[in-house]
């Protein structure tokens, strides 16, 4: 996580976005700032809007309302917004025909590259994502391997902002650490600014210095992972141990108190007390005065603060069952 | 290291140069071009063996072989530039070639070009069928002007009007149907012994067509043996569908989209 990740001047800027399909709203004034240096993460269940905030951004779909600026481009400027931008779309395909090298040779071209020099980036950054290869042809290509060679692409303009639309899918463990390492080096560096869109929360709340959290094309809750999971409202969780004969006492000592909410029994593991905690921090010390008044002696007590997963959950429309 | 290497190249010819590699280093352009040279190879050795016994005259057989390639040689450019952009789109490759700083009308322009040179190989492979087959060099002269005039204006209109079909179709088999459609409409007038040329409406139907008009030239100068002077009327709907369906290509890039995006 990228601690400098506070220069004053947003590099992108999205305001009261909308995104329609036909009589679809995908994305309903959608507003969110992202600085140079930053990971913003963009999550949200699937269809709540995610891609088309990415696409509207990157003028791929118009816009119906709102405003965009990266670096300093805005949407009446595509072609100058478009090489501030590097995108690694959800569902890219790729050619059968041709190398990695080749591959990216030419995107380097698109973006203004002399031959030479897109040529140099792209052996370099192949290199760097493992890809290097040269005349290995895109159709041998695993599914990971592509993942990575559109890394590549999104990355050969060196742009100020990155879209990154499931980074990691179809990658091995050790591919996604790979990704990620790199995407907080590319932050940490280069003051790279990443949106990155992924259902992997666990790398959310290792990787982003922000999140907003969407559904049904708005904006839920965004900021810190911490704030978001405070402004969900979402209880903590703690692990208790006692001896299998405490258990009962136990519960009978903490019916009723301000700081355990519901109790759940494991019946595999004797002796486990899963509680739901109803306050914050001093929770765990009123709970262990309440079990020592009652005579029972605490083996372990793990507390656990809500995740960002269990905020997911509880801010979109699938967390409540709805069909979806 | 070359001068040019060195520095950024148009974004037009990038794309065009990419799509012609795309074209020609894979096995597609070459598959095009050799079902075209064996199609014109068969037709030409069967009007060579009709005129061999009278059935046909030179001229006549000279005459079949220049409109069937201008009918095929246009019908291959056609093919290739109808699977341009609605092939990427269904291939899944468009969005990654709309992302880039490029100008639509440029990404139109190159693939355009691109799949003109698919008319351009099927008029070289033409060009000696009609020689050998010509009774003499006038006649020779003749076709070739036929062919490279008429030829490449109808080849022009049809490229273009494929790739504007291509742009707005969300699938790669209706942009395929559809043009192979329109081609075949639009060359059938010359085709059907109801429509007579010598008539008003036939004339009018004829000349009005892009395609007939190309095809009925080739049929007035190489085989009824009329005078150029009188034919170029026959080549004013080809030009003008040819300018007109470049525009209609390059302006509806502006409107190039991913398509399917929701």
């Amino acid at each position: 996580m990228n601690a400098e990740a506070s220069s004053p001047a947003p590099v992108l800027d999205c305001e009261d976005l909308v995104v329609v399909y036909g009589d679809l709203v995908a994305v309903d004034h959608v507003t969110f700032h992202a600085r140079a240096g930053e990971i913003f993460g963009l999550l949200g269940p699937n269809g709540a809007g995610k891609t088309s905030v990415i696409r509207g951004l990157t003028t791929i779909v118009p816009v119906a309302g709102g405003t965009v600026a990266v670096d300093g481009h805005g949407l009446t400027d595509p072609v100058a917004l478009r090489s501030s931008t590097g995108v690694l779309p959800e569902s890219n395909g790729y050619p059968g025909a041709g190398t990695g090298r080749s591959y990216l040779r030419f995107y380097g071209q698109l973006y203004g590259l002399a031959v030479d020099e897109a040529d140099a980036r792209a052996g370099r950054l192949l290199a760097q994502l493992g890809l290097a290869d040269d005349h290995r042809r895109i159709a041998t290509f695993s599914r990971g391997m592509r993942q990575r060679l559109g890394l590549c692409r999104a990355l050969i303009n060196e742009p100020p902002v990155l879209f990154l639309d499931e980074p990691t899918l179809g990658l091995d463990p050790a591919g996604k650490e790979d990704i990620m390492r790199h995407l907080a080096h590319l932050a940490s560096e280069r003051r790279t600014c990443i949106v990155l869109c992924t259902h992997l929360l666990d790398e959310v709340e290792r990787v982003c210095d922000r999140v907003a959290i969407m559904d049904h094309g708005r904006i839920v809750a965004d900021g810190t992972v911490d704030e978001v999971v405070r402004a969900s409202g979402v209880p903590g969780h703690g692990r208790l141990r006692v001896a299998p004969d405490d258990v009962q006492p136990a519960a009978i000592a903490l019916e009723g108190s301000v700081a355990a909410g519901s109790l759940s029994f494991d019946n595999s593991r004797p002796g486990d007390i899963e509680i739901e905690l109803a306050g914050d921090g001093g929770a765990r010390g009123v709970i262990l005065r309440q079990l020592l008044d009652a005579g029972v002696e605490p083996r372990s007590f793990d507390l656990q603060g809500a995740r960002l997963s269990d905020a997911f959950l509880a801010l979109t429309a699938s967390g409540a069952g709805a069909g979806r | 290291m070359t001068a040019t290497s060195t520095r950024p190249v148009a974004r037009w010819r990038v794309i065009a140069r990419h799509e012609l590699a795309d074209l020609w280093f894979s096995s597609k352009g070459l598959a095009v071009l050799f079902g075209f040279t064996l199609v014109l190879s068969v037709l030409s050795y069967l009007a060579s063996a009709d005129a061999g016994i009278n059935l046909l005259d030179a001229r006549e057989s000279v005459g079949i072989v220049v409109q069937t390639a201008i009918g095929l040689g246009t019908l291959t450019a056609l093919v290739v530039s109808a699977d341009a952009i609605s092939g990427e789109r269904e291939r899944g490759t468009l969005e990654a070639l709309l992302l880039a700083p490029v100008a639509r009308r440029h990404i139109v322009i190159g693939k355009l070009l691109a799949a003109t040179t698919m008319w351009v190989a099927s008029l070289i492979v033409a060009l000696p069928f009609v020689a050998i087959m010509a009774d003499g060099p006038g006649v020779a002269a003749d076709a070739v002007i036929v062919l490279v005039v008429a030829g490449s204006l109808v080849a022009a209109a049809l490229t273009a009007l494929g790739l504007a079909v291509s742009s707005i179709s969300l699938s790669n088999r209706t942009s395929l149907a559809a043009s192979v459609a329109v081609l075949i409409l639009l060359a059938a007038p010359s085709q059907l012994p109801a429509i007579k040329a010598t008539s008003a409406l036939g004339s009018v139907l004829i000349k009005a067509n892009p395609v007939s008009a190309g095809l009925q030239l080739a049929k007035n100068v190489l085989v009824d043996q009329r005078a150029w002077a009188d034919q170029w009327g026959l080549l004013v709907s080809p030009i003008v569908a040819a300018t007109l369906l470049t525009v209609v290509a390059v302006a509806l890039s502006h409107r190039l989209e991913l398509g399917g995006a929701r």
